[in-house]
């Protein structure tokens, strides 16, 4: 089985350039808030998380074609599909957001963090090694960043792991830290002078 | 960066974070030159979206 996500695409050369917008400039068309809205109020009913949410957007085969409040409805209407929420038999929806509770619950956030039950395996200032292999699933690990060297920069504690979370595999906490990387290591003397840093939960990275 | 219309030396070290996670970082932008005498308030005016979000720098300060 191979996973495909269209939206890893740091160093990719072939990608489009950017198009600055006008600052303060939101929205481009009415329909976007009302997307923004739907998305939020969805989400908000329990049946996925945000991990899915991403999985979902970045497995869209048009992903590249797309703006960012039409990958949002496009992923939106496949969750829909692929959760069981239109289906006939459906349960009904474990919360319903009321317009009141929006900005509370927002401000509220969905925090991550967990309870650390074991000790941190790496250390800041150790070196470590990501894993090359591209894996099946969701992942956050760039494709520019795996099988390569870097150093922990910190340690965050323990977060929800995107990976188990995204497959519906539960939260499956894990020690998450910031490493940092030479430029050349990730692109060679183009990137000479550049310090790129990702965040990486414990089973991306290997001793090095 | 050019892209954004921002043009460094090439003396200008870079440093890239990758928010891969949900830890997200907060962009403290460049104060300008020349801005020691301005209040908080007129600094306010100075920042733009892109000097927050780390791919440009504040407006300079009013002549």
């Amino acid at each position: 089985m191979s996973y495909v996500s269209n939206a890893d695409l740091g160093g990719r050369e072939e990608v489009r350039t950017i198009t600055p917008e006008p600052e303060n400039e939101v929205f481009h068309q009415p329909w976007e808030p009302r997307v923004l809205g739907l998305v939020l109020a969805m989400n908000a009913v329990g049946l996925w998380n945000i991990d899915m949410n991403r999985s979902a957007r970045e497995t869209l085969p048009n992903y590249l074609e797309l703006s960012y409040y039409e990958i949002w409805l496009q992923a939106l209407e496949k969750i829909l599909r692929t959760s069981g929420a239109l289906d006939a038999h459906a349960p009904p929806p474990r919360r319903v957001l009321h317009a009141a509770e929006v900005a509370a619950t927002l401000a509220r956030g969905s925090p991550c963090a967990r309870e650390a039950v074991r000790p941190a395996l790496f250390e800041v200032g150790q070196a470590v090694r990501t894993r090359a292999q591209h894996p099946d699933h969701h992942t956050r690990l760039p494709a520019y960043a795996r099988g390569k060297v870097g150093t922990i920069e910190r340690v965050h504690g323990v977060h929800v792991f995107a990976d188990s979370n995204a497959q519906g595999l539960g939260e499956a906490p894990q020690w998450l830290y910031t490493v940092a990387f030479d430029g050349i290591e990730l692109w060679g003397n183009a990137a000479q002078s550049a310090v790129v840093s990702i965040d990486a939960w414990e089973p991306y990275l290997l001793a090095a | 960066l050019n892209d954004f219309g921002v043009h460094l030396p090439q003396s200008t070290r870079i440093r890239v974070w990758d928010s891969t996670a949900e830890i997200r970082y907060l962009v403290i932008p460049r104060r300008p030159a020349n801005s020691e005498h301005m209040s908080e308030a007129q600094l306010a005016g100075l920042v733009t979206r892109d000097s927050m979000i780390g791919v440009g720098l504040p407006r300079p300060v009013p002549p």
